[in-house]
């Protein structure tokens, strides 16, 4: 528990986790949209599975001529189904039931690690209290909205968090085929590295940028094109959505243009005389642009 | 070196991991090759230093996340659920819960809440009239008093098998309810508690003043011992968790709750076990057909070994280094 980063300002449902190699990574817990879809899911198939069960004893123990010793079977059956079903799956499924699997939900201990048979036992069993009152789980919908993992009170006694985990599949990074920007991005100065903040905003501006118009794509960029266009000096008149592009290329994806011939750079004239020029592709990547923070919001 | 040259070098890493994934998302990691296994952690490692990288070195954002995603899935896989061991979960009921209960406040608590107002209950249905009739009502009243007309001997001996499924499936249910009440601060498992004690103690002393005591009697006899030990069980498991929010031992409430929580969940499957026990005497025992000293003699078994479980195996003894 302590272990854990939990910063109190969090606004979106992602919590941080440090493996045992040292590395903090996110996951996004799971909101109630997702773990209700998920239990309907598990309530049906235990239906399934126990009317299925129950023809099964009710046949063979019918035909052994013990009819009520197969309903008998049937009853207990269906104790341990509607008590056990949670938490054996999530034993053995690590920390998964069926419905938990087809709605890409886990449980996981608050602290990262798995979860033991105790704690899915216990969770699964709490559930009774959380479904209170006539299981329209007020109880744990109340007590998951009080705390920042959405848990329940079966989870908070047993040190539980139900996170998401969804498959995304790698698309590589975007990229841009217009000849303009790739024209534009030789005319950026080969000294150019972009500050942690400006790759970032660049990366999202052109991962939504497709979604606007070009007018409003240009009224957007032009916050961030207009002190990067006077930076390095380039003519006004050029097209601030370009821009952005060509600078993102430069900063993810291609090199400096090592040719000499390119146009005269008036951005190195201006440069302070004691800055050291970094080379290109060097190793600080906080290097350059700086005082650029300001227009990037 | 710019991040689509980087990207392009790992990629094949991480399409080999997230294709074992997929592998250890079919069949468990306790059941891959060793080879696989190492590749496995092999990668994993590289990944966590990638997605390190692109933290320091503030990559897009979309492969930030998918770096995130796959570390998730694939610590999740190589980091599993410990399943349940024979030997853990016969120590711990057969050793940690009888040691623990020896010295249970909420034990003594719950067995006090149970018989005080059981007894209580059914000194009040023998002496004031209209006791039983508020309690238990008309109607259930009038049932039991059917239910145990006839003598026990001539009860359906083809319902057995029904009747310990039916045992099974409400009593021991009632149990883990009452264990999951007392989560409410212990105020859920002491009213479950006292409800269950005022309803069996009316019965009781209803059924004392009706001629169908000897029927009653002999029928209950049996599966007393177990199944009333199981109902203080479960809720003083119940108040346990309840109880450790109010009186948190100097720790955060949380915290106390989830160590009450792990000592109190063996406690209540020791509880679900006896009901199930008592359930099988209930079904079979409890109306056969046999001399009452037979049924007699299961009861006095039965407290013997409840007698053997709490107090043999629960006397505090030095722990064995």
């Amino acid at each position: 528990m302590e272990g854990m980063a939990l910063e109190n300002h969090q606004l979106d449902t992602s919590i941080e986790i440090i493996t045992p190699e040292n590395v903090s990574f996110r996951y996004h817990v799971a909101g109630p949209f997702r773990r209700l879809p998920a239990y309907l899911i598990d309530c049906v198939l235990q239906i399934v599975i126990w009317v299925a069960s129950s023809l099964l004893l009710a046949f063979v123990f019918g035909m052994a001529g013990l009819p009520s010793l197969g309903m008998g079977f049937s009853l207990a059956f269906l104790f341990v189904l509607s008590w056990f079903y949670g938490g054996l799956f999530e034993t053995y499924w690590n920390g998964q039931t069926p419905g938990k699997r087809l709605m890409s939900v886990r449980v996981i201990s608050t602290d990262g690690q798995p979860i033991n048979g105790l704690q899915a036992v216990l969770r699964n069993f709490l559930r009774a209290i959380d479904a209170q009152p006539f299981f329209l789980f007020q109880v744990g919908l109340f007590s998951s909205m009080m705390n920042d993992r959405f848990q329940r009170l079966g989870d908070l006694a047993s040190g539980t968090m139900v996170i998401v985990e969804e498959r995304e599949w790698f698309r590589g990074i975007i990229r841009i085929d217009e000849p303009e920007v790739a024209r534009l991005a030789q005319r950026i100065p080969p000294s150019f590295q972009a500050t942690p903040s400006l790759a970032k905003a660049l990366a999202a501006y052109v991962q939504r940028r497709m979604a606007f118009p070009v007018m409003r794509r240009i009224e957007v960029a032009r916050h961030l094109a207009e002190p990067l266009i006077r930076r390095f000096g380039l003519p006004e008149g050029i097209n601030p959505d370009h821009l952005l592009c060509a600078v993102y290329q430069r900063a993810f994806i291609t090199d400096a243009p090592v040719d000499v011939e390119r146009p005269a750079n008036p951005f190195q004239h201006s440069l302070p005389a004691q800055a050291p020029l970094p080379t290109t592709g060097g190793d600080n990547p906080f290097a350059g642009l700086r005082g650029m923070e300001r227009s990037e919001v | 070196m710019k991040v689509s040259e980087l990207l392009q070098a790992r990629r094949k890493d991480w399409d080999e991991l997230e294709t074992l994934c997929v592998q250890f998302e079919g069949k468990s990691s306790a059941r891959q090759m060793p080879a696989t296994l190492t590749r496995f952690a092999a990668l994993y490692r590289s990944l966590c230093a990638d997605l390190a990288l692109a933290e320091a070195y503030q990559f897009p954002p979309e492969v930030t996340r998918y770096l995130h995603r796959l570390v998730g899935r694939a610590h999740n896989q190589l980091y599993r659920s410990r399943e349940f061991t024979v030997s853990t979960w016969a120590r711990t009921l057969l050793f940690d819960v009888p040691q623990r209960l020896f010295n249970d406040a909420y034990l003594r608590l719950a067995f006090v809440i149970f018989w005080g107002a059981f007894f209580l209950s059914a000194v009040l249905a023998t002496s004031q009239p209209g006791f039983s009739e508020t309690v238990l009502g008309a109607e259930q009243m009038q049932m039991m008093e059917e239910m145990y007309s006839s003598p026990i001997s001539s009860l359906d001996s083809e319902a057995r098998g029904f009747m310990l499924g039916f045992y099974i499936y409400n009593n021991a249910g009632i149990g883990l309810r009452c264990f999951a009440f007392g989560l409410v601060y212990g105020i859920g498992g002491i009213l479950v508690t006292f409800y269950n004690a005022v309803t069996l103690g009316t019965v009781f002393g209803h059924m004392s003043t009706l001629k169908q005591w000897d029927n009653f009697s002999e029928f209950v006899t049996a599966h007393g011992p177990f199944e009333l030990t199981a109902i203080v069980l479960s809720a003083a498991a119940g108040m346990r968790m309840g109880f450790a929010l109010i009186n948190t031992g100097g720790m955060r409430r949380i915290a106390a709750l989830q160590r009450a929580a792990v000592e109190a969940t063996p406690v209540a499957c020791v509880g679900m076990l006896l009901f199930i026990m008592a359930a099988l005497i209930e079904a079979y025992v409890s109306p056969a057909p046999v001399p009452y000293s037979y049924k007699a003699g299961v009861a006095v078994l039965s407290a013997g070994l409840l007698m053997f479980y709490f107090v043999g195996l629960g006397i505090p003894r030095e722990e064995r280094q």
